[in-house]
């Protein structure tokens, strides 16, 4: 049972060769591509370090909030935004490659104009330290209203 | 996830601060462990106190000791929703309802999850000061 590869695609692509890496190329939608190629490459002279400050927008609105993970794996890198909203911490976590989000916007970087540079990839000690979290939101707040 | 002896805060303004899960009302086949927008029963264990002019007035009076039912509306787990994205609160918070499943209290203080409005609880979540507007709308077919 033979069947047709659309054009330009090698037919070993039926025989499952080299699946996964075509999958990683041509899944993501150009501006999911862009991002993980600049924002989320960490080889990238652009790339976002945690402790930024980065804004999503999505179809309901922005999400802001401090990055304090980024989980890389490939097509499947995820990353996390921290934000206080009304004295309650609000953690999202999103997939660079979901279609859903619209932009990421960098609203201050860590260790640059003044950010300070993070000393850990993930930030999960900031859950217990509201003090520091708060001068965040409330910056948070200021650059993106 | 708030299961038996699960304790959260209550963000509504019945009076009541702190209560502790006693049953989360579910199908029996589901395991007893509740997450945004389930219905459960509640002890309150912590109750603000009421003061003279309340006690005499036709007010909800909420004591210590009470048995309610409530809704969740922020777990510390994180919920997952449709379109992939996870969100995570600092606390558990549920509001307090009566048997016809309507809200004890007036107002609602604090941040909720939009996840109450795809669980059928919109008036809740419309009545929260700032809702998490951050979810996935499914457009309709």
């Amino acid at each position: 049972m033979t069947q047709d590869v659309p054009d330009g695609l090698p037919t070993s692509l039926l025989e499952g060769k080299a699946l996964m890496a075509h999958l990683a190329k041509t899944l993501p939608t150009p501006a999911a591509q862009t991002l993980l190629s600049t924002y989320f490459n960490p080889r990238h002279p652009d790339h976002v370090l945690p402790g930024s400050v980065l804004s999503v927008s999505l179809p309901t609105g922005p999400f802001a909030g401090i990055l304090i993970s980024i989980r890389r794996k490939g097509i499947d890198t995820s990353f996390t935004l921290r934000n206080v909203v009304q004295r309650t911490g609000v953690e999202m976590r999103f997939n660079v490659c979901s279609p859903l989000i619209k932009d990421v916007k960098i609203i201050s970087r860590a260790g640059q104009n003044g950010g300070k540079r993070m000393r850990r990839a993930k930030l999960f000690y900031l859950r217990d330290q509201p003090g520091k979290m708060t001068a965040i939101s409330t910056a948070v707040k200021k650059a993106s209203s | 996830m708030l299961g038996l002896k699960g304790t959260m805060t209550i963000i509504d303004n019945s009076g009541a601060l702190i209560a502790e899960c006693v049953n989360v009302l579910k199908a029996k086949s589901t395991p007893g462990v509740g997450t945004v927008g389930d219905e459960i029963v509640v002890v309150i264990k912590r109750a603000r106190p009421i003061s003279h002019n309340a006690a005499l007035s036709n007010i909800v009076k909420v004591r210590r000791g009470d048995v309610h039912r409530a809704v969740i509306v922020r777990t510390k787990k994180e919920v997952m929703r449709p379109d992939g994205r996870y969100i995570r609160f600092d606390d558990n918070a549920a509001v307090l309802l009566n048997k016809k499943k309507e809200l004890l209290a007036t107002r609602v203080n604090g941040v909720v999850s939009s996840d109450l409005r795809m669980k059928g609880w919109g008036k809740i979540a419309s009545l929260a000061p700032k809702v998490s507007r951050y979810y996935f709308r499914p457009r309709s077919i």
